[in-house]
């Protein structure tokens, strides 16, 4: 999961490092995600989610298609 | 409080504190619980994903959103600084913490300069866009390279 400046780095760095282009994030869906995701794992009532609770929080965030599966 | 409760707690706060990543001994002294016992609670988390060992130590790699490791991704927070393996775990390392916080980096492609700040909780630059290359169910097979 790597910061570029913008899509066309992205599609520069795939080709020459013959890497499959991915997915897209924003910054801004990325803040989201991590708040979500890590924001508690310092307090003692964290608990990794399941499965159900992280396909709900991929798709409340607009993350769908099968890139964001978790199923395989 | 179970022990392993007890010892994430105390793994991450001690990690968070000195910005390094606490040694299993240095755990077990501060626990005064056996080093036995200690390795075992290191592995049940890791078990549970909530941490990563390095392969063959078995010491921390990984208390994700931190990692043990030097990485391109500097996380300023304050006078301490911090290593997130990707972009996402510095910026789950910025809303872990929630402080404000500055993640540094450069562009893997051109090598510029990027930096992503939060104040209050709110992003107040943020530069760029984030490529995942590794489709989100095999995220785990691999985690380091994910």
């Amino acid at each position: 999961m790597l910061l570029f400046r913008g899509e066309e780095h992205v599609d520069r760095w795939c080709v020459q490092w013959k890497q499959p282009r991915g997915a897209l994030l924003m910054i801004d869906q990325a803040w989201r995600l991590a708040q979500v995701w890590y924001g508690k794992k310092m307090e003692a009532d964290w608990r990794r989610a399941t499965l159900e609770e992280t396909e709900g929080l991929l798709e409340g965030l607009g993350l769908t298609g099968p890139f964001w599966s978790l199923r395989p | 409080m179970d022990f392993d409760t007890l010892l994430r707690l105390h793994l991450y706060r001690d990690f968070v504190e000195t910005g390094r990543p606490p040694s299993t001994e240095r755990l077990a002294r501060a626990l005064q619980t056996p080093l036995a016992e200690v390795r075992a609670g290191m592995e049940r988390l890791a078990a549970g994903k909530a941490i990563v060992l390095q392969p063959e130590s078995r010491e921390l790699m990984m208390a994700t959103p931190l990692c043990a490791l030097p990485t391109p991704y500097l996380v300023r927070v304050g006078s301490q600084s911090y290593f997130g393996a990707c972009v996402w775990d510095g910026l789950g390392i910025m809303a872990m913490l929630r402080r404000d916080a500055t993640l540094e980096t450069s562009c893997p492609c051109c090598g510029e300069a990027l930096a992503i700040e939060a104040v209050a909780g709110r992003l107040t630059s943020a530069p760029g866009i984030i490529h995942f290359g590794v489709p989100a169910r095999r995220w785990w097979e691999n985690i380091v390279f994910s």
